[in-house]
């Protein structure tokens, strides 16, 4: 732009990239902290600070967590919960949102509705409580992700994308004498795949940092999800870990303490995201702008 | 082949009667039947059966006979709800929670989308949206375990610089009355703010720049150019998100509280979800928990209707 800026906006615009260094400092640094500290030995952590960068240097914490058996058994429930639900949930929700993308077909308004409804009420935590304790579901891996595995925000998402697509393919193919299934399966999904790996990215992060439900449903502690299992770290440090037969000596010699297996379990549970994150990150936010588009 | 034949029958159809052409029409769109029958099955038994279920907000709920032969008790059980000293302090809570994150958080993102959109270097905008989204991602179970490191009266890191730097004594934030909502909401906002701001950069990104251009060459500085030209682009946004913020209003967010709290800051903090929860499961108590539950849906359901209508009114898009 040919017109110069005044010596306000100039203010402004410096400011301005203050506070957003600030704003990321704040966003990253309590990461930095957890991971320093999990690296440092316990005995010069004690002294506390601000973990810039470990103090002394030591694996030990990561080596017990991974000898510890509740955290390993909640790696599998994590991992089969988050497979399970991301992968249905995905299938399921595609598959659904196919018919109701179509004008004509009979009763699609009623369908429609049906699952609107839904978004608005619900029945609540107790009915459904009981509703998986009659369908012998309590205690089972089904329990964690089978009743929140499908949405009805991720069906209308996957709709608004199929309206997208044009017509001409649909119809050029059932002239060749293609039925729906065919052109659902053979078509549309594969010109889908953005969008459904955006929705099952959105739903795998959901089950992986899922812990409430491991807490309603299971009462079997082996089968709980690994956030559940972290978060029993932390909130009840000693007593689960008497339990769950971590044993940590004081003596000099340990190069472990409780903070710093807690700052582990931390990472442990963290670093799944972290690691997938920066790359993923366009499809979140594609995604989310495609389900902002009213439809 | 039958293609054509459905396609000659729904000509005929035209004329004959018409519960004839609907059933030519459902054979036609048999496939597509199947292909929403799985979603369907799971709408109907983990929405549509609970929501069922729920029933038992009007029964007294026994176990052994199940959620049909117990006996209906009328509305004793919402009479038993508000009637217990608690229900009171936990809607307070509940409102003055949810209040609070709607006041500090709501403008929150809106600011931060309005600061993110004048970065004029494209990498350094991106970048800082990358890490500012990331909270987002990350559970609240280890946002516990790091908000705890911090605040720690013993070790905690925030208490290490009070006592450093103002050489005051250590403060137990998550054990004490007066901090513990102030503590909702300031992690809730550090959760929520980058991810907040992703509608509104949509909705930005739409705006025409020639828009700003003119404003320029008209002398409208870049406060003039936020407040008349960046602000009124995404208000339909705003409206649309305060309603929905609006019906959320019973929830104040169960998961951080739940993982939060203590006994220490119960008389603050006891929201409803997550009495539902201690009473419901906990103490097993399913009618009176399911009372709760519906007391919150219908709410909910409510003012949501009540929002939506306003906006429609005032001349802005609803959320339906």
């Amino acid at each position: 732009m040919a017109i110069k800026e005044s010596k306000g906006e100039r203010i402004f615009h410096v400011v301005n990239v203050i506070l957003m260094i600030i704003l990321m400092i704040l966003m990253i640094y309590p990461f930095w902290y957890v991971i320093m500290y999990s690296l440092s030995k316990p005995e010069l952590a004690m002294s506390g600070g601000a973990f810039l960068k470990p103090k002394g240097f030591t694996l030990d914490a990561y080596k017990m967590v991974f000898r510890n058996r509740s955290i390993l058994y909640g790696l599998k429930t994590s991992l089969i919960v988050t497979i399970g639900g991301a992968g249905i949930g995905t299938l399921v929700s595609a598959m659904t949102a196919y018919p109701l993308s179509k004008k004509d077909m009979p009763g699609k308004k009623i369908f429609t509705y049906l699952f609107l409804f839904t978004m608005f009420f619900g029945g609540g935590l107790v009915p459904e409580y009981l509703l998986l304790k009659k369908l012998h579901m309590l205690d089972t891996y089904w329990a964690l992700f089978l009743p929140g595995c499908i949405s009805v925000w991720n069906i209308l998402v996957i709709k608004n994308f199929y309206k997208g697509i044009p017509d001409s393919l649909e119809e050029s193919a059932k002239i060749d004498g293609a039925s729906d299934l065919t052109v659902f399966f053979k078509i549309i999904l594969p010109l889908s795949k953005p969008i459904l790996a955006t929705i099952a990215l959105f739903l795998a992060v959901g089950f992986w940092n899922d812990f409430f439900g491991s807490i309603v449903y299971i009462f079997d502690k082996d089968k709980w999800s690994l956030q559940a299992v972290l978060r029993e770290i932390i909130t009840n440090t000693q007593e689960a870990m008497t339990r769950q037969g971590i044993t940590i000596r004081n003596e000099n010699s340990s190069n472990v303490s409780q903070k710093t297996l807690t700052m582990a379990t931390i990472m442990v549970t963290t670093i799944p995201i972290l690691v997938v994150y920066p790359f993923v990150q366009k499809y979140f936010v594609k995604g989310t702008m495609i389900g902002s588009v009213k439809g | 082949m039958s293609e054509v034949n459905v396609l000659v029958n729904k000509n005929i159809g035209k004329k004959k009667n018409t519960s004839k052409k609907l059933w030519t029409n459902i054979c036609k769109y048999k496939y597509l039947y199947l292909l929403i029958l799985p979603g369907f099955i799971h709408l109907l038994i983990f929405r549509y059966a609970t929501m069922y279920g729920s029933i038992i907000a009007f029964k007294d709920y026994n176990m052994f006979k199940g959620i049909f032969e117990s006996p209906w008790v009328g509305f004793q059980n919402f009479r038993d709800l508000f009637n217990t000293p608690k229900f009171p302090l936990v809607m307070k809570n509940t409102l003055i929670i949810s209040l609070l994150k709607m006041i500090f958080g709501f403008p929150a993102p809106i600011i931060l989308a309005l600061l993110l959109n004048e970065l004029k270097n494209l990498k350094f905008k991106k970048i800082t949206q990358t890490v500012v989204y990331l909270p987002h991602f990350i559970s609240w179970v280890v946002f516990a375990g790091i908000i705890r490191a911090f605040l720690n009266p013993v070790d905690g890191f925030v208490n290490e610089i009070i006592k450093v730097f103002t050489g005051g004594v250590p403060y137990d934030f998550l054990g004490s009355k007066s901090t513990f909502r102030s503590l909702l909401v300031v992690t809730d906002i550090y959760k929520g703010i980058g991810w907040g701001t992703i509608i509104y950069m949509a909705a930005l990104a739409g705006v025409d720049q020639e828009l700003y251009e003119a404003a320029t060459i008209d002398g409208a500085n870049l406060f003039q150019r936020m407040f008349y030209i960046t602000l009124p682009s995404i208000k339909p946004v705003i409206m649309t998100l305060f309603i929905l913020g609006l019906g959320g209003i019973l929830n104040a967010g169960f998961e951080q509280i739940f993982l939060l709290y203590n006994d220490m800051v119960l008389p603050v903090a006891d929201i409803i979800d997550t009495y539902i929860y201690r009473k419901g499961i906990k103490e097993a108590a399913y009618s009176l928990g399911a009372a709760a539950g519906m007391f919150k849906s219908v709410i909910a359901l409510v003012l949501v209707i009540i929002t939506n209508k306003i906006a429609n009114k005032i001349g802005e898009e609803g959320v339906w």
